[in-house]
């Protein structure tokens, strides 16, 4: 039989667990969140573990958040690959970054930069829309689960706004208040009005109007353009949504 | 005439300026709007490929001078517009909160004086960082020519302020933009290299050269960008391949901008930042353009094929940025990593390290990609050229502007 582990869903959990693991010599076939759909092999466990927070302590802060950063990814074995990651850290400290000649290593980093470029990445292609009760609205559909982080940026970037980013695919909202952001799932907070302000249009048409006027139209360079900007952004980069 | 039609003519203007960058500034927000992001962001980019980072407008196209290049010279009968102070905050400040921009950029033709222009300026960016507390990126343009106290109240207030040479040598200056002396220009560079701190442009200065409006050789160019990084420590210099905007008799007619000249000074640039290259090395008096078909790092490791191939589990740090392929960050990679452990071409790709070109110079713990052999200077350098022609299909014509 397989055995699979279960966490519970965050981040911490998942630490503790693993930790759990690794100090009882307990080798998993892999480590799954409860929505996980169990196949005839596998035989599910659920420990009951105390979720501990200090639990990050064990870390030092470049190395928690390379593994915080694979923890927001799609990957799918990313659990087994944070497993082996950190039975690794438990060997080498800090220095095993440098073990490239260990697949879990490369792996980590792999996913990790991944999840940071995208954060990047729309850190700048983030579209807010001002709302008629002055909220700023924005919606996103990451590949990675970058909600958490892209909040934390714009919470320093945009202080004394209200805002709202809606990742639409996997339904979760963070909504600020201008002191902290809280993350929640769309069923629990259904924005009533949606109606953009007044001036709304008027801004969007002159930030077109710049868009397309700031162009080189002599160095014209679709593939480059495309590069950068790849078209799964488009659909909510408003200067773009002409061009779809 | 309505904001938008204004914003149209003065981007219009402006967007011949290659700067682009919102990298190197700290600025925190402190209880206002904005702040700085030490990377750089870039928002959008335009049709042309190039990253839109911050908005890039003119304060008016108006100009007494009558600069040959440029768009905006007093003879052209263009549209001619100027924005008020409280216009340009209130964009600025709608763009900013939707995310459409990591900050302003302006820059100016000349109306009365440089002093007066530089006092419009110097309003409108007060009036944006003390009345609507916008602590976002600003780079500003100095007026070359101005008073050095106008240069001191704006470097007080902005990320980044710098002032365009155009062009490499003073001839070259004479012929086309007679009111504007290179020591106006460095001037400018001088104070704010003299005085650049925590509050005074953190984000220091760039300026930018006009590429093939005039006769200059590559070697002109590169000695000019060497100068100013050494002298005034000049954090970036733009190349901009010549777009003809004037029809002149002392201009040349050009159809198609020299994109693959532009590139290559970039490549070369590049060299001298972060390579501890020197114009000697790559560019001399008889050789004093660089290769079109092969980029400025492998010519010069063509030419000097006895240095090579450099074994990557023993040469120095600074030998391993001479390898035609390895950056900086592989360069890093390959140092932390080979102290643990001895590297083959295998663990070299794991780690990312891009091997298309880098394998014609290298040996891992002695062995050769292929048979030592094949370690001619003709077989690897057709190999370098046919594979920059499949990359050039894809087209890489142009490079990405951003820090």
């Amino acid at each position: 039989m397989n055995n699979i582990y279960i966490y519970n869903n965050n981040f911490i959990s998942l630490l503790n667990l693993i930790n759990y693991l690794i100090k009882n010599g307990i080798k998993p076939f892999n480590i799954k969140d409860s929505f996980y759909n169990q196949t005839l092999l596998d035989n599910i466990i659920n420990l009951e573990i105390e979720e501990n927070t200090h639990i990050t302590n064990l870390f030092n802060n470049n190395i928690l958040k390379t593994i915080y950063y694979v923890y927001l990814s799609e990957e799918d074995n990313k659990e087994l690959i944070l497993y082996y990651f950190i039975l690794n850290y438990f060997k080498y400290n800090e220095t095993v970054i440098y073990r490239k000649n260990l697949k879990c290593v490369c792996e980590v980093l792999r996913i990790s930069n991944y999840v940071s470029r995208e954060n990047h990445k729309y850190k700048g292609f983030v579209r807010f829309k001002e709302l008629e009760n002055n909220i700023l609205y924005a919606e996103i559909e990451p590949v990675n689960n970058i909600l958490s982080i892209l909040s934390n940026h714009f919470k320093k970037r945009l202080k004394n706004e209200l805002w709202i980013i809606h990742d639409k695919k996997r339904n979760i909202l963070s909504i600020y208040d201008k002191k902290n952001f809280y993350i929640t799932s769309d069923d629990n907070f259904k924005l009533l009005n949606t109606n953009i302000s007044e001036n709304e249009t008027n801004i969007e048409n002159m930030w077109k109007t710049f868009y397309k006027t700031i162009g080189i139209t002599m160095r014209k360079n679709d593939k480059c353009r495309m590069n950068f900007m790849p078209k799964r952004y488009w659909k909510y980069i408003i200067e773009m949504s002409d061009e779809i | 005439m309505e904001l938008k039609e204004k914003l149209k003519i003065l981007a219009d203007s402006a967007k011949y300026d290659a700067s682009c960058s919102s990298s190197g500034s700290t600025r925190k927000n402190s209880n206002g709007i904005g702040n700085a992001s030490f990377r750089g962001i870039c928002h959008s980019f335009a049709s042309d490929g190039r990253c839109i980072s911050l908005l890039k407008i003119l304060l008016t196209n108006c100009c007494i001078f009558d600069c040959k290049y440029c768009l905006n010279r007093k003879s052209n009968n263009i549209k001619r517009a100027i924005f008020t102070p409280e216009e340009i905050c209130e964009i600025t400040i709608n763009f900013y909160k939707r995310n459409y921009i990591e900050g302003l950029f302006l820059s100016s033709g000349i109306i009365k004086s440089p002093d007066y222009t530089m006092e419009l300026i110097i309003k409108t960016i007060t009036l944006l960082r003390k009345k609507y507390h916008f602590n976002g990126y600003i780079h500003a343009k100095a007026i070359p020519g101005c008073n050095e106290n106008l240069l001191k109240r704006l470097g007080l207030l902005v990320d980044r302020l710098s002032a365009n040479v155009e062009l490499p040598t003073n001839n070259g200056l004479k012929l086309l933009a007679p009111n504007k002396s290179s020591d106006k220009v460095s001037k400018i560079m001088k104070y704010v290299n003299d005085n650049k701190g925590y509050h005074f442009t953190p984000a220091g200065q760039s300026t930018q050269m006009i590429i093939g409006a005039t006769n200059e050789t590559d070697l002109d160019i590169m000695d000019k960008s060497e100068s100013l990084y050494n002298n005034y420590k000049l954090k970036r210099v733009f190349y901009s391949a010549y777009i003809p905007v004037n029809k002149d008799k002392m201009l040349p007619s050009l159809s198609i901008p020299p994109l693959t000249r532009e590139h290559r000074l970039y490549q070369a640039d590049w060299l001298l930042r972060f390579y501890n290259f020197k114009v000697e090395d790559i560019l001399d008096k008889n050789n004093p353009n660089f290769n079109l078909l092969i980029d400025p790092k492998a010519s010069w490791a063509l030419n000097h094929l006895n240095e090579f191939p450099k074994e990557i589990n023993k040469c120095s740090y600074n030998d391993l940025l001479k390898i035609p392929g390895i950056g900086v960050t592989s360069a890093k990679r390959i140092i932390s990593s080979r102290k643990i452990f001895a590297l083959g071409f295998d663990d070299l790709k794991k780690m990312g390290v891009v091997l298309k070109r880098a394998r014609y110079f290298i040996t891992c713990n002695g062995k050769y990609f292929i048979d030592r052999s094949y370690f001619k200077k003709n077989f690897i350098e057709t190999n370098l050229v046919l594979e920059d022609k499949e990359l050039k299909d894809i087209g890489r014509k142009q490079l990405s502007l951003f820090e």
